[in-house]
């Protein structure tokens, strides 16, 4: 397949020709960098619907596995292609019109386009080393984008999420060294085929507390979450829709889905641990963000929380639970995208990130107060927004298995998060039009154009579990985290097709 | 019957169609007169609300039923959106109907892991549960809880008397008045009928739910200063005798249950709707302002009259024959069980039940006196047609089902429930011919002895009293006995509201942890090696 290495080379190509040309035009800079990301998003659906149910393969200078860098496609990574690629779509449409009020534009998208051929790369790619490689390439692209404000605040969350997120990296890092001394490849499939003849060692084990350690810094699971409040608030609003809605996926669920199930396997204790943990950031996350006054604050731990139901799905380890974990995970980009645009239409027009002083916004802002009830709504589970159904398999699935304590736990924490949205629409849109923003009007054109195409989503989406329609894309993915090791035959698919 | 996989077609389903089609009638009837602004989101959002609760009624798969049910709560806090100043009532409503929704599905997900089977209906033509152990009885606890935010039972009441102050007069007869009584007592008829088999602790849970929502409401009713929300209060009290009724989940009891939903909803928005004809005429509702209306608005006062006496369970009107049933449904049980604890919580529930009624009257006396009788404050119009007709029909009702219940409504939910027997009879014409003989009786004594009837002024004391004497003054003294006072006090600091509380508690954890949280880096350094510890801990075990 000639196409896939375009993941990670328009994306990157994209991000050049900006930074040389984008300085000359700011007409050049939107138009380019919103074709890229849409022939992005055009190829991933393309890779989907192009022979759906086999692994893809693409062998870097035509060199063999396991000797040579290989791309791998297969169901897990066509599905976060789709959701990357098209959160980052809608994303740089929003960019259009919001990130006018930042200087040198170009610099943005610039670094917007690396991260995005970061976590491109990181997904496609077949090769430990290569996924290093293009984590760092994303979180270093992700740590200038915090900072872009250049004010106090924004440097320091982002020196917090640059000390932070790098002990990560150099877990994850460690992490792969060991398991390279063990095995003397960097090829997944093939480090998994070593794996599967020489055996689980305490090597491999340490090396597996380190992956731990990196994934769950990276995907802010708690007790590593620390980080993520203060980076997430501090960045333009397209960028904090990027970081919560695909970029701690990427780096972080979607590392933990390959290294763990595909990779070293899993075993009872690591799912117990996963799950604790999940259940422990629902309540964490929530409970923090019911306090907050700061809308993107408080969008930001709840981050936290929606990553504890995708933790807790997935840990569950059951078909059922996998499927609630996948579709929570998309589900959560596009809602939690959304809210953070709302949050940025807001601070776009009225210059405040503070509850308390808003109010009344639906009157002059109808679309940006709808498309933020609906989204509010999706994230905490009303029928028949399509956060209900993840939620709902999530919980069936802790019910099947008989976990019914973190069954009521997910429950009590989607109820808090009813309670902290209904906030932010009393205190945002609801009530008396505060008088200072009689003259407020909605947003321009392209921000609106993002947010409704995110909101649709969100009523559409639900009807994914459909059963034809959950051949394509959930349950590929689904298969694949089931198939767990049998990931390491995927090399002899390529050498067959020769 | 028709009944399918996704559909039900029963008497008892019929029943509460029927009725909800009427009140979308009888209310959109009146919003035509009263609704003036934001007309077409009222509509479309009350509307969308009417078409998706019959659909709960007659649907049976129940992911159905709960993502119908469960979108019912947004519109209904759509609606009370439509006042400006009612958003953090909005938000209170949302969070306790939507909250209790996610406990009602939690209650339907262990019931289809006790029954090991995840494609299942709500109401079984298998046999039904039995409660016999622990998860059952949560499993029952959870769906009636979601049963009583709906309807608005103790402790999840607390959004009723706040809607009812704060959101116009048609929502509030609308939703919390008819529909959401309607719709909660109608699916917790339905469980206990066909989807559980109750044992004595689950009854046990029924009977303290269903007294002390008669008891602390009607306590609550009777300190009130605003005609809305002392109607809100009514309204949650009464869902108190629904839940007794259905406990005994005999044909008898279930009869009761469901008659006394319909009564309430027929005399309750009748009540709202001549309240917000008062309040529309007058510009107020609060008790103090008002006075003397009855002069001058005859029709309203009427049609409060009989809707007040309605609730009070007056005979012949028909609250007093659904009320009069459910305490025979409860002797019923006492005598049936052995079981010694429920034959006390019975005999407690029985008592409280009756001090409520009269309480009832006596806050309706408060009512009536305060806002129809005395001195006129200012001078008033008898309103227009729409506005006068929907309460002249439910109060029409209320004589109608009053007299005439055994050969029309009760017919009908027999069909339902199963044979009904009584073991005490109440022969409503014949009692009404004897109650209205006495009256007129009374009246021509009075006439006759009309000479010898004295007019003075009020004296306390000895002394001429200048003021004129408020009803609601005198209501006042009961908050100052020294047990109640310190009720009242903490019931009127919310110390009872659910929502306040868990609000309370969970910004207490918040401060807790966002004490953790101190921002400095080291400290969050700390928890990833305390975490990385932790880890190697339990993967090297």
């Amino acid at each position: 397949m000639v196409i896939i290495p375009f993941f990670t080379i328009l994306p990157l190509s994209g991000a050049f020709i900006i930074y040389l040309v984008g300085r000359h035009s700011k007409f050049f800079t939107d138009i380019f960098a919103n074709i890229t990301t849409f022939v992005l998003f055009l190829l991933s659906l393309f890779i989907l619907f192009f022979k759906p149910f086999e692994p893809l393969l693409y062998k870097v200078g035509g060199w063999l596995p396991p000797w040579g860098i290989t791309l791998v496609i297969d169901g897990l990574t066509r599905f976060m292609l789709i959701t990357v690629n098209f959160i980052a779509w809608t994303i740089t449409l929003f960019s259009v019109n919001y990130m006018e009020k930042f200087t040198s534009k170009y610099k943005f998208y610039t670094l917007f386009l690396f991260m995005l051929a970061g976590m491109n790369g990181l997904l496609i790619s077949g090769d430990i080393f290569n996924v290093f490689v293009f984590l760092e390439i994303a979180s270093v692209a992700s740590y200038a984008l915090v900072a872009y404000g250049v004010e106090a605040e924004e440097l320091e969350a982002s020196f917090k999420y640059l000390v932070m997120s790098s002990f990560a990296s150099l877990c994850i890092l460690l992490g792969i060294a060991l398991l390279y001394s063990y095995t003397s490849t960097l090829n997944i499939a093939d480090m998994g085929v070593v794996l599967w003849e020489k055996g689980i060692v305490p090597v491999v084990i340490f090396s597996a507390v380190l992956f731990f350690l990196g994934v769950g810094l990276k995907s802010a699971i708690v007790p590593f979450h620390a980080w993520l409040p203060d980076a997430h608030p501090s960045a333009p609003a397209p960028i904090s829709a990027t970081l919560s809605g695909v970029l701690i996926k990427t780096l972080g669920v979607y590392l933990l889905l390959r290294i763990f199930y595909n990779l070293l396997g899993v075993n009872q204790i690591f799912l117990d641990i996963l799950m604790f943990l999940g259940v422990l950031s629902i309540m964490v996350g929530v409970i923090l963000a019911i306090t907050q006054m700061d809308i993107k604050r408080l969008l930001a731990y709840h981050s936290i929380s929606q990553i504890g139901y995708i933790i807790l799905g997935i840990g569950l380890g059951t078909p059922l639970g996998v499927l609630g974990g996948l579709f929570h995970l998309f589900n959560h980009s596009v809602f939690k995208s959304l809210l953070f645009l709302n949050s940025g239409a807001i601070e776009y027009t009225i210059g405040t990130r503070d509850l308390s002083k808003m109010g009344g916004l639906r009157k002059n802002m109808p679309l940006t107060g709808w498309t933020s009830l609906i989204a509010s709504l999706s994230i905490s589970g009303i029928p028949p927004f399509n956060g209900f159904f993840s939620k709902l398999l999530i919980i069936i699935a802790c019910m099947e298995k008989g976990y019914i304590g973190y069954a009521i736990w997910a429950i009590i924490g989607s109820i808090l998060t009813l309670s902290s949205f209904m906030k932010v629409q009393k205190f945002a849109f609801l009530g008396k039009l505060n008088s200072l923003y009689k003259e407020v009007k909605e947003v321009p054109i392209f921000m609106r154009t993002a947010m409704v195409i995110l909101a649709i989503i969100c009523i559409l989406s639900g009807g994914m579990l459909i059963p034809y329609l959950n051949n394509y894309f959930l349950l590929p993915a689904q298969k694949v985290i089931l198939g767990g090791l049998d990931y390491k035959n995927i090399n002899q698919s390529i050498n067959n097709e020769k | 019957m028709i009944i399918s996989d996704l559909f039900i077609l029963d008497n008892l389903s019929k029943l509460v169609a029927t009725f909800i089609s009427f009140f979308i009638l009888i209310i959109l009837i009146y919003s035509f007169g009263y609704i003036k602004e934001r007309k077409f989101s009222y509509y479309f959002w009350f509307l969308i609300t009417g078409i998706l609760s019959i659909g709960v009624v007659f649907t049976r798969n129940v992911w159905i039923v709960i993502s119908l049910w469960g979108f019912l709560g947004f519109t209904l806090f759509q609606l009370i959106n439509l006042s400006d100043d009612a958003s953090s009532t909005a938000k209170k409503t949302f969070i306790i109907v939507g909250g209790s929704d996610g406990l009602m599905l939690l209650g339907f997900i262990l019931y289809a892991y006790l029954t090991s089977s995840l494609s299942f209906n709500l109401y079984v033509d298998k046999q039904p549960l039995i409660i016999n152990n622990g998860l059952a009885l949560l499993s029952f606890i959870f769906i009636a809880l979601g049963c009583f935010a709906k309807a608005g039972a103790i402790p999840l009441h607390t959004w009723i008397p706040d809607v009812a102050k704060d959101t116009t007069v048609p929502v509030v007869a609308y939703l919390p008045a008819s529909l959401d009584k309607l719709l909660g007592i109608y699916l917790l008829a339905r469980i206990v009928k066909d989807t559980f088999i109750l044992d004595n602790w689950a009854k046990i849970f029924l009977l303290i739910i269903g007294s002390s929502t008669v008891i602390f409401a009607v306590m609550m009713a009777l300190i009130q200063h605003n005609i809305k929300r002392l109607l809100g209060y009514h309204a949650v009290s009464q869902v108190g005798y629904m839940i007794l009724g259905i406990t005994s989940a005999t044909s008898l009891g279930l009869a009761s249950g469901l008659f006394h939903m319909v009564n309430h909803a027929i005399y309750k928005s009748c009540l709202f709707l001549c309240a917000g004809n008062v309040e529309k005429q007058s510009g107020s509702s609060e008790l103090e302002d008002l006075g003397g209306i009855g002069k001058f608005m005859p029709l309203t006062f009427l049609f409060t009259l009989i809707a007040s006496f309605s609730i009070s369970g007056i005979p012949p009107f028909n609250g007093f024959v659904s009320k009069w049933m459910i305490y025979q449904s409860l002797l019923d049980l006492f005598n049936n069980t052995t079981f010694i604890t429920l034959k006390v919580t019975i005999s407690l529930s029985l008592v409280m039940a009756l001090v409520g009624s009269g309480l009832t009257l006596a806050s309706f006396l408060k009512l009536i006196s305060s806002v129809f009788l005395g001195k006129p404050k200012k001078i008033v119009k008898e309103v227009g047609f729409s506005l006068y007709f929907p309460p002249f029909i439910l109060s029409l009702l209320c004589i109608i089902f009053g007299l005439f219940a055994y050969s029309t409504i009760l017919k009908f939910i027999e069909k339902g429930v199963g044979e009904i027997y009584f073991s005490g009879l109440w022969r409503p014409l014949l009692s009404t011919g004897l109650i209205v003989s006495g009256i007129i009786l009374g009246l021509i004594l009075f006439f006759f002895s009309a000479r010898s009837i004295r007019y003075s002024s009020s004296y306390i004391g000895g002394e001429v009293l200048e003021d004129e004497v408020k009803s609601e003054d005198f209501y006042n003294t009961i908050k100052d006995l020294s047990l109640l006072k310190k009720i009242y006090n903490s019931a009127e600091n919310k110390y009872f509201d659910i929502y306040d509380q868990g609000k309370r508690l969970i910004f207490l954890l918040g401060r807790f942890l966002s004490f953790l949280h101190n921002g400095v880096l080291p400290t969050y350094l700390v928890w990833c090696l305390i975490g990385m510890l932790g880890l190697l801990y339990l993967f090297f075990r």
